[in-house]
């Protein structure tokens, strides 16, 4: 592998507006991968202070009058936004117009349901977007409300959509000369991921209702010594899990064959119940990789701040913050060259547009 | 009904050795078929893509070919089948590889350098290629040999600890495998910028894509509470602290849910008008349990379509929960023709989503069912490849390829 591979997107101009999570997440991972990164500051900061500290490394900030926002927007390669349907045009950059100018140019738009359609106008926050794509209906207690899950995922995953729909569309307009408008819908980000579930529900029309921490025993999330920890065993994998449970029962037919193992679902639940309780997650993590059975242990981000894997894959950017030194996930993946970047403060336009304006 | 290409889509001319299984390699995979790459899926005839088999339907022939699962993730691909642990399978193979831009899997960590097909060896037959490999944990460090599927990837990324009812303790998982389509877009990522980057030096690069980084790359922000200040996640239910009041509700109906934020106070207010409900509230931190217990009583007998876009309509944050039917089935969806059904030899027709990578102007569009198992063979390897019949006849008698995976069932 080369030493120090150099930064895919070097000299690549991309404008950040609006700059919610969604098209800030976008961007960051472009400007590590060396994209210069100009994020208009947004009249109220949608992003809290440690979203900011994640999400802004990298960047120049800058803060434009209209007129400067149009010529930072003619002399950008990829415009990122998460505007409503129509903000953009309202601001004088219609995508429309602005590619017609310069064809190459790709402009990325994320909103909760895309540019058009009847629910284009309605508001979403990260909750209602998880709901009308789908996943919650399957997540949390079948006896209890459908659980969101944790963080800002529909926002994140917009914007990791956004992320490889920017530079692939970048790599479009470099191969084949000309950029596109890409729409990204929050709700068709998640829609589009539903596991077995979704093509089940359109093939069978059966709905799939959530399951808690178990789809089956052998595919669940148990209490164990120390905390909470999980197993995920294809059919070729039981034997193995099996093994490591050590019950004699657990080689009778029953639990053996996969035909009618379900029906014996609770009573082996019991047995893994039992099994996990008594150890720890260390423990249950070094048996399930000396014995090839999938098994995880829910940990914590602060964990994962010392955890030896990530340490020495170089994982995490240290970042100095106004309250002190703080670590985020880096590069989301080795063999491209990338730059961990600053936090900056705003500037104003002009700084950008001496070195933008004489444009290609 | 397909529509005509205005222009060219961004990945044409790509070609991909796709060696991917599963769910997390092929959802990469499909994407870049749907952005204009040619996707070479390939399988040996004694190990097969898993999820062919994993949900077979009842009394079908040939269940390999008639999987709803797997066929919605494949979809717009060619099936090769290579034995690659057979010499004339890996031969085959490296005769592959100068045709293609990219190969790419999802084997545990050591497999591809087991099977003599590590990065050294592709770049001997292409110099220019580009490897992505995304195994759970990576391919180097001292997990790289744990084995781990999307929820266990969920669990080890810090994600599942931060989703929870909280008044149980309990974290939660997603309903899906929800770390392996997160890695799929961020591998699909990768292919482009790799390509960009070789378009600028021609080099090629090879991508180490573990999937727990890139789904702790979702969770940046609770990186930073935990290194400034130590912090552990709390489990918030369906709350949030940014809103004013936040949750979801039961509608009328047979497990029909609404989720509504009300960003500031004023949003609960015009909300409560609309849905006659008493907006004055004792005041204090027992307000979010009486607004909780307000909305409940009045959406329990409301349709819930009707009450999200009375809601939504009047600029109120609301989400139906969708289900993985009514999705099927949402309005916004097929105004948007998120869904698309292809014609496949062994089963009806069912809605399969497009990728939400939206080009306005190129408009990708799923094209042809996934392939039958080993139905490209001749057309790669005597079309591409140059093999003569008898070549290909000896890879059929040695097991090497087949069209029908050998000792089915064992998923």
């Amino acid at each position: 592998m080369e030493a120090s591979p150099s930064l895919p997107l070097d000299g690549v101009r991309v404008l950040e507006i609006g700059g919610g999570i969604p098209a800030a997440f976008a961007a960051r991972w472009l400007a590590g991968f060396g994209a210069d990164v100009v994020r208009v500051e947004p009249d109220a900061e949608s992003l809290s202070p440690d979203e900011a500290v994640y999400l802004l490394p990298g960047k120049r900030r800058v803060r434009a009058a209209p007129a400067e926002l149009a010529a930072l927007a003619r002399s950008a390669d990829i415009i990122i936004e998460d505007g409503p349907p129509g903000a953009l045009t309202a601001r004088g950059l219609d995508p429309a117009a602005l590619r017609a100018e310069r064809p190459a140019l790709v402009v990325v738009s994320i909103t909760p349901y895309g540019q058009d359609g009847p629910y284009a106008a309605f508001p979403a926050t990260n909750i209602t977007a998880f709901a009308m794509g789908g996943i919650m209906s399957l997540t949390g207690m079948h006896q209890r409300e459908p659980l969101v899950t944790g963080g800002s995922q529909a926002l994140y995953l917009g914007g990791l959509d956004a992320a490889g729909a920017a530079v692939t569309a970048y790599l479009g307009a470099l191969v084949h000369g000309e950029g596109d408008w890409v729409d990204i819908s929050l709700q068709e980000s998640m829609a589009g991921m539903l596991e077995l579930y979704g093509p089940r529900g359109a093939y069978e029309g059966a709905v799939s209702i959530r399951s808690g921490n178990h789809v089956r025993a052998v595919w669940g999330l148990y209490p164990c010594a120390d905390g909470y920890a999980g197993v995920c065993a294809l059919e070729r994998q039981v034997p193995a899990l099996f093994a490591l449970i050590g019950d004699p029962e657990l080689d009778e037919p029953r639990f053996r064959d996969p035909l009618q193992r379900p029906n014996h679902d609770d009573e082996l639940q019991a047995k893994l119940y039992a099994w996990f309780g008594e150890r720890t997650k260390a423990e249950l993590l070094e048996l399930g990789a000396r014995h090839r059975v999938p098994i995880g242990a829910v940990v914590t981000p602060l964990e994962l701040l010392d955890n030896q894997t990530l340490l020495e894959r170089g994982f995490f950017d240290s970042v100095d913050a106004p309250a002190g030194q703080a670590r985020i996930p880096g590069r989301p993946f080795l063999g491209l060259g990338w730059r961990p970047g600053a936090l900056a403060e705003p500037v104003p336009a002009a700084h950008i547009l001496a070195e933008w304006s004489p444009s290609r | 009904m397909e529509p005509v290409a205005m222009k060219r889509l961004p990945l044409e001319g790509i070609r991909v050795a796709d060696l991917t299984m599963m769910w997390a390699g092929p959802y990469a995979t499909r994407i870049l078929a749907e952005m204009g790459a040619e996707v070479i899926k390939i399988e040996s005839p004694r190990a097969w893509d898993n999820i062919r088999t994993l949900i077979p339907l009842p009394g079908v022939e040939e269940p390999w070919n008639a999987s709803y699962y797997f066929n919605d993730y494949n979809r717009d691909k060619k099936s090769l089948t290579l034995d690659l642990a057979h010499p004339l399978g890996r031969e085959t193979f490296l005769r592959l590889v100068p045709h293609c831009d990219v190969v790419i899997e999802n084997y545990r960590a050591d497999v591809l350098e087991n099977l003599r097909l590590g990065y050294d060896v592709l770049r001997q037959a292409r110099p220019d290629i580009i490897l992505v490999s995304m195994a759970g944990y990576g391919k180097t460090g001292a997990e790289r040999s744990h084995v781990g599927f999307g929820p266990i990837i969920e669990q080890m990324s810090g994600l599942a600890s931060m989703t929870g009812y909280g008044d149980d303790g309990v974290p939660f998982k997603t309903g899906i495998s929800y770390g392996d389509p997160v890695a799929g877009k961020a591998a699909a990522a990768a292919v482009a910028l790799a390509l960009i980057a070789r378009r600028r030096t021609g080099r090629g690069a090879c991508i180490d894509l573990a999937q727990r980084e890139v789904l702790s790359s979702l969770i940046g922000e609770a990186f930073v509470a935990a290194s400034l200040r130590g912090e552990r996640p709390v489990h918030r239910g369906n709350r949030d602290p940014r809103w004013f009041a936040q949750g979801v509700y039961r509608c009328a109906g047979e497990e029909q849910w609404l989720a509504v934020t009300f960003r500031t106070r004023g949003e609960w207010a015009r909300a409560a008008a609309l849905l006659g409900i008493d907006p004055a509230l004792p005041g204090g931190p027992g307000d979010h349990d009486v607004i909780d217990a307000r909305m409940s009583a009045a959406l329990a007998a409301r349709d819930p379509q009707k009450t999200f876009e009375l809601l939504a309509g009047a600029g109120i944050p609301a989400g139906r929960v969708l289900d993985t039917v009514t999705i099927h089935e949402d309005p916004h969806l097929a105004a948007r023709r998120f869904w698309v059904e292809l014609p496949h030899p062994r089963m009806h027709p069912w809605k399969q989503p497009r990728t939400a990578w939206r080009l306005r102007e190129a408009d990708p569009w799923p094209r042809r069912h996934a392939p039958l198992f080993g139905e490209h063979n001749d057309e790669i390897l005597r079309g591409l490849l140059g093999l003569s019949a008898e070549q290909v006849e000896e890879l059929r008698r040695e097991g090497v390829i087949g069209d029908a995976p050998v000792n089915p069932g064992v998923g």
